[in-house]
């Protein structure tokens, strides 16, 4: 059951994700203010809460790799900053078109904003040295994702912290009825699509360490 | 107390180093000089409405600048004579290793900001705030270089320890300080603007500071030695590549 849960995550997540697409854009009624760029709401703020999501799965895993220097949170770590990575862009990408629709400009350098885009900035740092970093450096960079994990609460209470042009934290709470009935779907099936994404490059991380280790046996064995 | 006596005694050997040739303080102070003439060619002709919001940056631009040089520096010489393991192999406490090498580069910065500080003051109308206010501008130089040498110093270590590629701390290091360098840049305007508030800009400072100071330290030891045997993953063979 645990090997098919990321495909049926993303199994799941494929009717939600049409039938979402379908509710925000034909049956959501348009936003009095800000008219039909609110739609970009229904996707930005699960992508926001996604990233952070993925950045917290992340710390944590780095914690335990540096623990318990375990492959599978390593794995783990990596496969989440990946997905921390796209959802992020989503968000960095969606928030500037809904500002400027709304606020004038793409980017008021607000304190949501600006904790954001550091938190994807650490996100990158993190895969970059993953990547390029020497072999040596896995530690470095599972210290590197406990610090974009502490970024997080940050993020969440940037808008209670300091003066922003974002909503505050309970908007999605106050939607009205028929907004809140289109704002779960998407939710859900974005959620179930980085879930989904994030099993299944952890099982294929975990495969290739195998795959390795497999191979280090052979040549030794010979 | 047996952590800062070893502290203290390492700080000492690296002092003593460091006054043999100046190497880090001659290197690092003159890249503040080239930084302020930059700056000061670029931004000379600046009315002083606009060079209020300009100074704070060029402070901090350049102090981020002169950090990065410095920690690479500082951790170079351990890395060409391999000396690093040797400290780590010492029976001395690792986090005594941490504080010694973060208060060497702090006080070069120090050092550094005594050139930078004046001269944006000479140089820029805007400044004469710190020449009024000298406490507190030492106080802000201070925290704000605090808190980005105690994570420079963790990162800068755990990449002296691989083999190349250091060149990687550029970017992890501007990501994560980018936080304290922002605060530094709102306090530092607010000391310009004779801000009442400031006492509560460089108290918020100082608490990030020690957060930052104790994670660090924190994660110090787990970054450059890990944390016990790895028997769950076997190393790849050289000349075959590693599957990420």
């Amino acid at each position: 059951m645990r090997k098919i849960l990321p495909d049926l995550c993303l199994l799941a997540a494929m009717p939600l994700l049409v039938y979402s697409v379908h509710r925000v854009f034909l049956e959501t009624p348009i936003e009095r203010q800000m008219g039909t760029a609110f739609k970009i709401f229904f996707f930005h703020v699960p992508m926001g809460w996604l990233c952070m999501l993925m950045a917290v799965i992340c710390g944590i895993a780095a914690g335990v790799e540096l623990r318990r220097r375990s492959a599978l949170a390593s794995a783990v770590a990596l496969a989440a900053a990946e997905m921390g990575f796209i959802t992020g862009l989503g968000v960095l990408l969606t928030g500037p078109i809904w500002g400027s629709a709304t606020w004038g400009t793409p980017w008021t350098g607000d304190a949501r904003q600006v904790t954001t885009a550091l938190l994807w900035l650490v996100i990158v740092a993190y895969l970059l040295l993953r990547h390029y970093g020497p072999r040596s450096s896995d530690r470095l960079a599972a210290a590197l994702a406990i610090f974009g994990a502490v970024n997080v609460p940050i993020i969440y209470y940037a808008v209670k912290l300091w003066k922003t042009t974002h909503p505050s934290t309970g908007v999605v709470a106050s939607l009205p009825p028929e907004m809140w009935a289109s704002f779960w779907p998407g939710l859900i099936a974005l959620a179930l699509c980085s879930l989904g994404l994030f099993g299944l490059r952890t099982r294929q991380l975990v495969l290739a360490d195998e795959l390795d280790a497999a191979w280090v046996r052979v040549e030794d064995n010979h | 107390m047996r952590i800062v006596r070893q502290a203290v005694l390492l700080l000492r050997s690296e002092l003593r180093q460091e006054l043999r040739d100046f190497e880090l303080l001659l290197s690092a102070g003159f890249f503040t000089l080239v930084l302020l003439a930059m700056f000061y060619l670029s931004f000379a002709s600046l009315p002083v409405k606009h060079s209020l919001p300009a100074v704070p940056a060029m402070l901090w631009l350049t102090i981020a600048f002169v950090g990065v040089l410095t920690l690479t520096r500082a951790f170079d010489r351990e890395r060409e004579a391999d000396t690093l393991r040797a400290l780590l192999a010492a029976p001395i406490e690792r986090l005594a290793i941490y504080l010694a090498k973060a208060a060497l580069c702090l006080m070069v910065l120090m050092l550094c900001c005594l050139v930078l500080v004046p001269g944006l003051w000479l140089m820029f109308p805007a400044g004469s705030a710190f020449a009024d206010q000298p406490g507190q501008t030492a106080l802000l130089v201070l925290l704000g270089c605090g808190g980005y040498v105690a994570i420079g110093t963790l990162f800068a270590a755990g990449l002296a320890t691989g083999a190349g590629k250091n060149t990687l701390l550029f970017i992890i290091l501007y990501p994560l300080t980018t936080p304290i360098l922002m605060y530094a840049l709102a306090t530092t305007r607010a000391l310009l603007d004779h801000h009442p508030d400031l006492p509560s800009f460089l108290g918020q400072m100082a608490a990030l500071d020690l957060i930052l100071v104790a994670l660090a330290a924190l994660l110090f030891e787990t970054v450059l030695v890990g944390a016990g045997p790895n028997l769950s993953r076997k190393p790849a063979r050289e000349g075959r590549p590693v599957r990420r």
